[in-house]
Order: C-alpha cells, then sequence, then structure tokens
C-alpha cells in the first residue's frame, strides 16, 4: 500500500500550498482595502482641513476687515468732534457771598451767576457773550449784558473785535475780575462800577500779539475806538463817570484808546494804558469837555507767588457851559500778593488799595487780608477782612469781612 | 481848480497796515488740525507753561475734552493777546496732554511707536529738553504748579524705577495735587526705550541713583 500512504503527505501539502495561497490573497484584499480606507481618509481629512483653513482664513478676514472699519469708523467721528466747523461752548462762573462788619447786619450779600457762551466757526470767528445774572436786595434778579463781540481773526497777529467788551484799559476789569480768578471777594477801592477804572465799552477794537524776539518775548496789544462814558450831573457837581459800555453816544464825539503789554520775561508783564476823547453829561450833549485816561499795570508770577499791581486814573477838562463847570480826576490805585502753600490748597493774599475821586466821601484807603482755600484751579473758598479808612462816618470808613465761594467753568 | 486834499500820511498808516495785514491773514487760512509733531507739542508746553497762569490758577490739560479746549484756547488767544501761532501750538498740547492713562495699548501700536523711536534715538537729555523741561524746568525743581521736585531726597526720584516707569507712561496724579502728570509727557510718540532712557537721565541729572 504505497499510493495511499503518498495521498496523505500530497493532500497535507496541497493543503499548506492552498492555505498559503489563500492567506497571501487574503492579505493582499485586506491590505488594498485597508490602503484604499486610509487613501480616503486621508483624502477626506485633507478636504476638511482646507474646509476649516478656508473658514478660519474667512473669519480672520472678515474680523479683520470688521475690526478696520469699525476703527475707521471710530476715528472718523472721532475727527468730527475735534474738527467741526463750528463749536459751541458754554463757560462761565458763579458765586455766592455773606458778607459782615460795622454798621451792617451780616447777610448773605450776593449771588451771582455769570454764563459765557462761545460759538467759534472754524479759526476765522468766534462770538464771546457773557451775561450777569443777580439777585438784588428785592429778591428780584438784575441781569447784564457784561460783554458780547464778534471777533474775527484776520491774521496770527490781529483780531477784529466789535460789539459791546470788557474795557481793555489796565488788566483788573478784563482780566482779574471773574470771581474765580480774583483772590479777594472784592474788587479793589475804585476798580468798582462808576468809579476810576472804566468798566466796560461799545465800539470796535483791533487785539492781538507779536513775538518781540528772543525767547519767549512777547508784546500785546488791543486799541479802540468806542462811544466812551457819560457823566451823571447833580446840581453843580459831577456826581459820578459811568464808562460802562453805553450804546448812545450824546456827546457824538468817539472815544480813543487802547493797552500796550509787554513780557520781557515769561510771567512778567507790564502793560501801558491810555484812552483820550470827549464826554458830555447826561443832560447836556452839547456841553462836551476833554476826557483822558492813563493807567499802568504789572503782574508777575513766580512758582506759587503772584504779585500784582495797578495804577489808573480818568479825567475830565472844565467846561464852562455845563451846569458843573469844574473839571474832575478819579483816581485809584492797588498792590497785591497772593501765596499758595503749594502743595495744599491753601492761599494767603494781602491788598493795599487807595482810590481818589472827586467825592470825599467815597474815598477810600484799605488794607484787605484773606485766606483761600482753592478745591481745584477753578473752585475756591474765600475769606477776607478789610481794614478801610475814609471819610468819617461814611461807608467807606467801615471795616467788614466778606466769604465767598466762587466756581468757573 | 480842482484842489485836491491829501489824506494826512499818518492817517493812512492804520489803513495800510489793516488792509495788508487782512489780505495776508486771509491768503494764509487756517491749516486744518495735522498730526502735531514733537516739536510744536514741546513748543506748546512751554508756551502753556508761560502763559496760562498768568491771570488764573493753571487749568489741568486733563480738564477738559480735546473739542472743549478749542474755544476756550481761541477765547484765551483774544483775552491774552497771544499770537496764532502760540494758539495753535498750545492747543496741540492740551489735545495731546488731556490723554486719561489709557487702556492696555495694543501691542501692534506699541512696536510701531518702538520702532519710529529706537530709529530716532534721542538721548535721554534731549526727551527731556523737548518734552519735559516745560514743567519740570531746567533744574528739576519743576516750574508749573504742581511739578515735583526731582532733586529733593525724599521727592519722586526715591520711588523704584517700576513705579516710577509706569507713571511717566501712563500719566499719574496725586490725590488732592493742582495738576496732573499727562501719560508720556503729552508726547505719544515716545516709546518704552525712550521713556527708560530719560528716567536715567533724571537719575543722572537730579540724583539718586537707579534702584
Ligand atoms: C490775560 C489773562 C489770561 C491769560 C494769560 C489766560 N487766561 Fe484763561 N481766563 C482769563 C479770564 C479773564 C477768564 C474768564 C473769562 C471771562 O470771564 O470772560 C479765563 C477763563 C479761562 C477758562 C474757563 C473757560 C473759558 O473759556 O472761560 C479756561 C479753561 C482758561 N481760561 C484756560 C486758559 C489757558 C489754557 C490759558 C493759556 C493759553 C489761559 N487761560 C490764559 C484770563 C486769562
Ligand atoms: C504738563 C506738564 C508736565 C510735563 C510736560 C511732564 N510732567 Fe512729569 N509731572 C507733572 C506733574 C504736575 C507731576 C506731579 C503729579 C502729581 O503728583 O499729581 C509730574 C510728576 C512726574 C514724576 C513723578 C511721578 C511720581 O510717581 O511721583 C516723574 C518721574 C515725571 N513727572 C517725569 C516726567 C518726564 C520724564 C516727562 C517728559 C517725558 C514729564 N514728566 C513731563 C507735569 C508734567
Amino acid at each position: 500500500m504505497k499510493r495511499p500512504s503518498r495521498k496523505p503527505s500530497a493532500v497535507f501539502a496541497a493543503t499548506l500550498a492552498a492555505v498559503a495561497m489563500s492567506q497571501d490573497v487574503l492579505a493582499d484584499a485586506t491590505y488594498d482595502a485597508l490602503k484604499s480606507q486610509v487613501e480616503s481618509l486621508q483624502k477626506q481629512l485633507r478636504e476638511v482641513k482646507d474646509q476649516l483653513d478656508a473658514q478660519e482664513k474667512d473669519t480672520t478676514d472678515k474680523e479683520v476687515a470688521e475690526l478696520r472699519n469699525r476703527v475707521e469708523q471710530v476715528s472718523a467721528q472721532s475727527e468730527e468732534w475735534k474738527n467741526a466747523d463750528s463749536v459751541v461752548h458754554l463757560a462761565g462762573y458763579g458765586d455766592f457771598s455773606y458778607t459782615d462788619g460795622d454798621n451792617q447786619n451780616g447777610a448773605l450779600s450776593a449771588v451771582r451767576f455769570n454764563p459765557i457762551f462761545h460759538y467759534q466757526y472754524r479759526d476765522l470767528i468766534m462770538l464771546e457773550a457773557e451775561l450777569e445774572l443777580e439777585v438784588d436786595e428785592t429778591g428780584g434778579t438784575t441781569n447784564n449784558l457784561e460783554y458780547l463781540t464778534v471777533d474775527l481773526f484776520v491774521n496770527d497777529n490781529l483780531a477784529l473785535l466789535g460789539g459791546r467788551f470788557l474795557s481793555p484799559i489796565g488788566q483788573f476789569r478784563q482780566n482779574f475780575h471773574p470771581s474765580w480768578i480774583n483772590k479777594l471777594p472784592t474788587a479793589p477801592p475804585g476798580f468798582g462800577h462808576d468809579q476810576a477804572a472804566p468798566v466796560s465799552e461799545t465800539g470796535l477794537q483791533a487785539r492781538g500779539g507779536f513775538p518781540l524776539g528772543g525767547e519767549s518775548r512777547f508784546i500785546n496789544y488791543a486799541l479802540y475806538a468806542g462811544n466812551g462814558p457819560i457823566l451823571e450831573i447833580v446840581g453843580n457837581e459831577i456826581e459820578a463817570i459811568e464808562a460802562e459800555g453805553r450804546t448812545s453816544n450824546d456827546d457824538d464825539e468817539a472815544v480813543f484808546g487802547g493797552r500796550i503789554g509787554i513780557l520781557p520775561l515769561p510771567r512778567l508783564e507790564l502793560g501801558l494804558s491810555g484812552a483820550t476823547g470827549k464826554v458830555a453829561g447826561e443832560d447836556e450833549p452839547d456841553a462836551t469837555r476833554s476826557y483822558r485816561v492813563f493807567g499802568a499795570d504789572l503782574a508777575y508770577q513766580w512758582r506759587s507767588l503772584r504779585l500784582r499791581g495797578e495804577y489808573i486814573e480818568q479825567k475830565v477838562g472844565s467846561e464852562a457851559s455845563s451846569a458843573a463847570p469844574d473839571s474832575a480826576k478819579w483816581q485809584a490805585w492797588y498792590t497785591q500778593a497772593s501765596y499758595r502753600f503749594a502743595p495744599t490748597g491753601w492761599e494767603g493774599v494781602v491788598r493795599y488799595g487807595d482810590y481818589d475821586s472827586p467825592h470825599d466821601s467815597s474815598d477810600q484807603k484799605q488794607w484787605a487780608v484773606g485766606v483761600n482755600y482753592l478745591f481745584a484751579a477753578n473752585a475756591m473758598a474765600k475769606l477776607a477782612y478789610n481794614f478801610n479808612d475814609g471819610a468819617n462816618g461814611s461807608a467807606a470808613d467801615d471795616d467788614g469781612f466778606q466769604v465767598q465761594f466762587a466756581y468757573g467753568f | 481848480m480842482n484842489r485836491i486834499t491829501a489824506p494826512k500820511i499818518s492817517n493812512l498808516i492804520p489803513a495800510v497796515y489793516l488792509g495788508l495785514t487782512v489780505a495776508a491773514g486771509f491768503a494764509a487760512a487756517p491749516a486744518g488740525a495735522a498730526e502735531a509733531s514733537g516739536d510744536i507739542l514741546a513748543r506748546g508746553a512751554k508756551s502753556w507753561s508761560e502763559n496760562c497762569s498768568r491771570c488764573h490758577e493753571m487749568r489741568d490739560p486733563m480738564e477738559f475734552r480735546d473739542d472743549l479746549w478749542r474755544p476756550i484756547v481761541t477765547h484765551m488767544r483774544v483775552r491774552a493777546g497771544l499770537t496764532g501761532t502760540q494758539q495753535r501750538e498750545i492747543l496741540a498740547f492740551l489735545q495731546s496732554a488731556n490723554n486719561r492713562a489709557a487702556e492696555p495699548r495694543k501691542v501692534s501700536t506699541d512696536r510701531a511707536v518702538q520702532g519710529a523711536s529706537a530709529k530716532s534715538a534721542q538721548t535721554g537729555a534731549d526727551i527731556y529738553q523737548q518734552t519735559c523741561v516745560a514743567c519740570h524746568g531746567q533744574n528739576g525743581t519743576g516750574s508749573v504748579p504742581g511739578a515735583p521736585d526731582f532733586t529733593a531726597t525724599d521727592g519722586p526720584l526715591a520711588k523704584d524705577d517700576g513705579v516710577l516707569l509706569r507713571h511717566i507712561t501712563e500719566g499719574f496724579k496725586t490725590p488732592g495735587s493742582p495738576m496732573a502728570m499727562p501719560p508720556k509727557g503729552g508726547n505719544p510718540a515716545l516709546g518704552a526705550a525712550d521713556i527708560q532712557r530719560v528716567l536715567t537721565y533724571l537719575r543722572e541729572q537730579f540724583g539718586g541713583a537707579s534702584r
């Protein structure tokens, strides 16, 4: 039995071969399948990735574009604020005071509100106007147009103003009288209304400044032509001179004047003022007489020390045809020093002033001392005492103290 | 015989002057608000420190927005007899010095600014003279209300570099002080490197070694 004995081995071998072959075939098939699966996965992955990339790029591009857009909008808007042709601005100040003194009842004696309006068109024109609203003794309110001018900026050295303006004579009335600026609650003697210093004027004015050559040296000027003041005549005496920017000109003669200020050093200003023209009494427009003003002023600041001084005189000539034929002169001067104890808000101030008028009863020499507290550059509480020396028994002789709170905005 | 009355020469002078200046003025119409350069800001800071506390207490640059400073400075030009140049320079300074310490800046702008200033590579002394001297003075003792005395031993230079760098960069105000230190002294072109250099200069010049 040879054959059968070989048969099993052949069968075995054949089986083996078959198995091997089938395994081979099998392996090839799986491999191919897997490979194609992987490939398709890879492809899908790539597609997904591409898609994602595209999406991401899309969104960042969009975000960036949106952001840029927004930035542009915002900056355009802020430019719009900054560079609009016309600007409207509200400034001003308010104050209230309490006064008490010899022969006087203590009272909350003044409540004032002075709004200032500014309208500016480019760098070409500005309208400025200030009102003064003040509570009076009876509880009513008086109002006053302190100034209104239209200013035309002609060039870097010249602005032309027309309207009613603060008198450019001297420095107290135009530069220091607002209550948040004035270091004392009161004006120096002679620098109030209808006293030695002209308060305002109605007319035309040219103002500006020039560099004087060298570092920080400047000159400024103000020249005006206006209606001028009027005299109040009572009996055969001139009672007062009213230099308050009238819109009438009874004597039909303009007053010309101005001021030149020199700044030889930073923070030091020396000024000279003058005016000349004709003036008449209220009820006698034809009895005109000469009118002359002279003033000199100084302001210096060294750190927190401020020194100020000013002299002013108004003179009217004699006029035979007037009920009050005599000439008259009003003169006043003051010096003031204030020192702020930086960095605190405390400040001390001393002022000496002397006012001389044709009426002895209103003449006054005054020492004023004060202590201030500055809450901010524009908000100040003041406490002051005035030692007054005037004609015996007159109000100008009464000492008194004042408390004031002033706020500028 | 026609008699022509010759106007007096002296009467003509003001008229001629006015005519000429009017013509010149309108020809040179105001330039738009161009970006303020460092020079303009420096001159503005100087003019501001020399003029704006003459009549009243110095108003803090941060008190008003840019658009409000415009009519205010115009008003003050008329009141104080400033020139148009002073008006524009002071306005540019105030508008740049009133920036509040900004929220953290975007990196990119900072880098651009640093790049720009690295190129110019000003020395600390240059920067001090250009941007800081108006308020802090030649001798470092301060020339406007509120500016501290750098030379005082217990003055601001006693503080750490980190604190000072931050205060110079972001601006700084001691409670109750009359005025704030504007961010970067009001000159936005200064980068971190410039501020480091100017601080080093402060220490060398006004005392107190870096700590
Ligand atoms: C010649 C004196 C003088 C100088 C110099 C001066 N000011 Fe004034 N300032 C005044 C007066 C007076 C007022 C009050 C205005 C009024 O009552 O009409 C004022 C008001 C202000 C106000 C309140 C807002 C307003 O418009 O009334 C600000 C703010 C101000 N000044 C800032 C400045 C700045 C900034 C400077 C420097 C460019 C400056 N001042 C220079 C006299 C001056
Ligand atoms: C507009 C005026 C002004 C300018 C310009 C200015 N500073 Fe100041 N600086 C001040 C004031 C005011 C203070 C005090 C602030 C306070 O204490 O409230 C001050 C304070 C400082 C302090 C002290 C900070 C602290 O932590 O106490 C440093 C340092 C200083 N300034 C550096 C500089 C440098 C550097 C420059 C120029 C890049 C500069 N300042 C420009 C006004 C100015």
